[in-house]
């Protein structure tokens, strides 16, 4: 019986002692695991100064001029003022002023208590105006949400409807009052993908657009939208429109960016074979190409910077891709990233991946 | 299949139902048997006990000999001397037929007609024969047409269709019994048991111990797999006379056609479901409008207005005509199709007889407006027959609506009564509105999830419209309870609205309008009531 013991003993020795190695692995790994590549992309991309995902900012696409945010912040504080200053001052800047007005709409779409003020002490203001209309229509896709229509109700259609319609009118008020200004047309576009104009009608709204603005970037990437599959065009149709578009287009308008949403937007495919054609391959040359020669100030630069960094890291050209992801970092609202649940979550994954490649081939 | 067979067949199914009945009671005394010889005790008296439970049904389902008696139903028997132009018609077309002519004529009040006969010795001797008339069927139908109805019921009689069919409706019912008094039976006892079962669950409680689930499941499951014995017998049944049902509608039509001519059937059989369907909605919408207001249509008219309804709307009754429907009304209905009646009916060679006896089919009663009064007295309940008469329908319309306005409640109504704790007003919901609470009172309103969750305008945007309904409503009941409001009445579109001041403007500046836009300025996202005080009788106007 001792003897039975005595081995016993000695074999439970061993055991014991890998017991108490596979207790310590575990304690280690568990209060300071080792890092996976996702973590050590990320340490990569932290490293270059490139902020985390939650310190993205997800309702921009790029950081605003300082009168612009100070404007947007005055009028939810309830202050037209600095808002109607700032529409006077951009003026003619057709591109700039659709970029107010729609973030000023946005505000007003949720409460409109300012601009109402703004309207009771300048009846006919044509910036007020303009804002109005934009804003109603912002509205009415507030009401509609943003999931497929199985999954909209009845009384989200409805309202969807009745609030684009009832904008209408606001639209023709803004576009009377001020009659050079191609933004009410730009936003009667977003009337027209919700209440499925004919495409002749598109036509007709188009050649407003463009007699008065010929190479508006808001509007062309609204007029693509209504153009696209998913809406009222088809596949063939969106890159007619894209094509030319960019074809047309002097350098630096930043409408090189179309052929590449026309690309996005009908992809769907899963590996990036689609991505490396000759034909993307050019577009994406033609992209850079008309980045370089853009206006450093112009407000929608940092959304074609965004489309190129992810479109460059499918070309497998990480390095000039970090570049465009260390020009927009820090705000994230743009293509692709927006159709996603997590926009900053994907932003950031691409990004560090990027940022990894990059580390390694050094 | 000759008469001969169907009725051999008819016979043999009827069999089919006494022999299952006998083996099901055979399998019961054989159980008993057994458990006698071989068992003891408790168990022998329990199973007795049960098959005895078992075989009562059995054995009543057996011994019923006689098919119930069908009810007559409400309507007015009219004699040779009553409507001799319809009994001779009647008379005329059973000859054609060659068949006897009905002795009974009985006029009802639905879009139908159907003779019926009594058969006795299980169909072997004629019986009486009855035919029962809709009126709205003659009020709908052309007399060609009606001949074309009549001759196919003929058809059936000619054909031997009906005396043999007490057979199978014999069959047809007794089976149904039985599977009926299982059901019954197993009903009972689950109440039973769930009686018993809450009795004990209240003692438990009492006791201080947690209460069982009561648990009915299982019980009656004895009485239930008998039932389901003879409804699998009930479903052979009916699938081996459904063919032959179908046949011999084809054969009635071909009758009807050979009568009353292929065009007049055709447009009879379109006519119908065109007729049926017209005439619920005219029940619904015209005939029991005045109900909440506990007032019937002036004398004469409640069958009357059909006949009106169908003659204003004969645009709207041609596109019907054109749609027929391709599915039979059900998986054991006896007829066929409609659509597939008509083909094969136009599918007849031409027979040149389109232009006979047009007129109404109504015109052939003597005196039709004293059948449309006498029908009422004979069809419609007493509770209905004791409510005051309307003058004309206008009247019977704006009763009707001061009744509906005056009972409604609105979700406003719940919502303002919740939010004030004081009864739903207009004068009290137009002071919150001018305290400029219209929207924290809106959140009381029952909303959708999308509405709950959205803030600013798009809540305001979410309620508007339910808004928009309940204060109108509000609105034109309060001009109702001071009978400001007038109501357009219209055989061919639902009522209109005429609030006081209405003359000959268009719908764009009337009253109504200004109605649309005072509710409107009301519920804007300032809302301002001026406009719709302004509107208001003055007693609502400075509360």
């Amino acid at each position: 019986m001792t003897v039975l013991l005595w081995i016993l003993a000695v074999l439970a020795v061993p055991t014991l002692l890998i017991v108490l190695w596979l207790a310590k692995v575990f304690l280690k790994e568990f209060f300071s695991p080792s890092p996976d590549d996702g973590t050590l992309a990320a340490e990569t991309a932290q490293k270059l100064g490139l902020l985390p995902a939650e310190r993205q900012n997800t309702d921009l696409a790029a950081p605003l001029p300082a009168d612009w945010s100070a404007a947007v912040a005055a009028a939810r504080a309830g202050d037209w003022e600095p808002a109607a200053e700032l529409l006077a001052a951009i003026g003619r800047d057709w591109d700039r002023r659709s970029a107010v007005a729609y973030l000023l709409a946005e505000s007003a779409a949720e409460e409109d208590a300012w601009l109402l003020a703004w309207e009771a002490a300048r009846p006919g203001d044509p910036d007020a105006a303009v804002v109005r209309a934009r804003s109603t229509v912002i509205l009415a896709w507030e009401l509609r949400g943003g999931k497929g229509a199985q999954y909209t109700t009845r009384e989200q259609f409805d309202g969807f409807h009745r609030t684009l319609a009832s904008a209408r009118d606001e639209i023709a008020r803004a576009a009377e009052l001020n009659p050079d200004d191609p933004t009410p047309y730009i936003a009667e576009i977003w009337v027209a993908l919700g209440l499925g104009y004919p495409n002749a009608e598109m036509d007709k709204l188009w050649s407003e657009i463009t007699t008065r603005a010929p190479h508006h970037y808001e509007a062309h990437f609204s007029a693509l939208q209504y153009w696209c599959a998913k809406w009222r065009g088809s596949e063939r149709l969106a890159f007619e429109f894209a094509e030319r578009a960019a074809a047309d287009a002097p350098l630096g308008s930043l409408l090189t960016a179309m052929p590449l949403i026309a690309h996005f937007e009908h992809d769907e495919s899963e590996d990036a074979a689609a991505d490396n054609t000759p034909e993307m391959l050019a577009r994406v040359e033609a992209a850079l190409a008309d980045v370089a020669a853009a206006d450093p100030s112009h407000p929608r630069l940092p959304e074609l910077r965004h489309l190129l960094a992810f479109y460059l890291h499918l070309q497998d050209r990480n390095e000039a891709a970090l570049e465009q992801f260390k020009l927009v970092d820090g705000h994230v609202n743009a293509l692709p990233w927006r159709y996603r649940g997590d926009v900053a979550g994907y932003y950031c994954q691409v990004r560090n991946t990027v940022a990894h490649a990059v580390a390694g081939t050094d | 299949m000759g008469a001969t067979l169907r009725a051999l067949r008819a016979l043999v199914l009827l069999l089919g139902f006494y022999l299952l009945s006998l083996g099901l009671l055979a399998a019961l005394i054989g159980l008993d048997v057994l458990v006698f010889t071989w068992g003891h005790g408790p168990l022998t008296v329990k199973v007795g006990f049960i098959t005895v439970l078992l075989a009562i049904p059995v054995v009543r389902g057996m011994l019923m000999l006689r098919t119930p008696k069908g009810d007559d139903g409400a309507g007015i028997q009219v004699t040779e001397a009553d409507e001799p132009r319809l009994w001779a018609l009647v008379r005329e077309l059973a000859a054609e037929a060659g068949t006897r002519a009905p002795d009974r004529i009985l006029l009802t009040g639905d879009v139908n007609a159907a003779v019926s006969e009594d058969p006795r010795l299980l169909g072997l001797l004629p019986g009486r024969r009855r035919l029962f008339l809709g009126v709205p069927l003659l009020t709908g139908l052309t007399e060609a047409q009606l001949r074309s109805v009549l001759a196919h019921e003929y058809g059936h009689f000619t054909g031997g269709d009906t005396r043999l069919s007490a057979l199978v409706v014999r069959g047809r019912v007794q089976i149904g019994r039985v599977i009926g008094q299982f059901h019954a039976a197993a009903d009972d006892k689950v109440a039973a048991d769930r009686a018993r079962q809450e009795r004990a669950s209240a003692k438990r409680i009492a006791k201080g111990k947690k209460a069982k689930q009561i648990d009915t499941t299982g019980v009656g499951a004895t009485y239930r797999t008998m039932a389901r014995i003879y409804t699998a017998y009930g479903k052979l049944y009916l699938r081996a006379s459904l063919s032959t049902a179908r046949g011999q509608e084809y054969a009635a039509d071909l009758t009807a056609a050979r009568i009353a001519g292929r065009d007049a059937t055709a447009s009879a059989l379109r006519e119908i479901p065109v007729l049926s369907a017209s005439h619920d909605f005219y029940i619904d919408s015209y005939a029991t409008l005045g109900l909440q207001a506990r007032m019937l249509p002036p004398r004469g008219e409640f069958f009357g207005g059909f006949g009106r309804l169908l003659s204003a709307r004969e645009a709207e009754l041609v596109k019907l005509r054109s749609g027929l429907p391709e599915e039979p009304a059900g998986p054991y209905d006896s007829h066929p199709p409609i659509a597939e009646r008509v083909r094969r009916i136009e599918a007849l060679p031409a027979d040149g007889r389109t232009d006979e006896a047009k007129d109404s089919a109504l015109s052939l009663l003597t005196d039709p407006a004293r059948t449309l009064a006498a029908l009422e007295d004979a069809v419609l309940v007493d509770e209905l027959l004791s409510y005051p008469r309307a003058a004309d329908w206008q009247e019977l319309l704006d009763a009707s609506m001061a009744a509906g306005l005056s009972a409604t409640q609105t979700p406003l109504h719940r919502a303002l009564a919740g939010y004030t704790g004081q009864p739903a007003t207009l004068p009290a919901l137009l002071d919150v509105i001018d305290e400029g609470r219209l929207w924290r009172l809106a959140e009381q309103l029952p909303l959708s999830e999308e509405a709950a969750a959205a803030k600013g305008r798009a809540f305001r945007e979410f309620v508007r419209p339910g808004l928009h309904r309940s204060l109108r409503t509000m609105v034109l009941a309060e001009f109702s309870s001071r009978s400001l409001l007038h109501w357009e009445f219209s055989w061919t579109r639902p009522a209109t609205v005429r609030l006081p001041g209405w003359g000959s403007e268009t719908e764009d500046d009337g009253p109504e309008a200004a109605l649309e836009a005072a509710v409107d300025a009301a519920l804007a996202d300032h809302p301002d009531t001026t406009a719709l005080r302004a509107l208001l009788p003055p007693a609502v106007q400075n509360a």
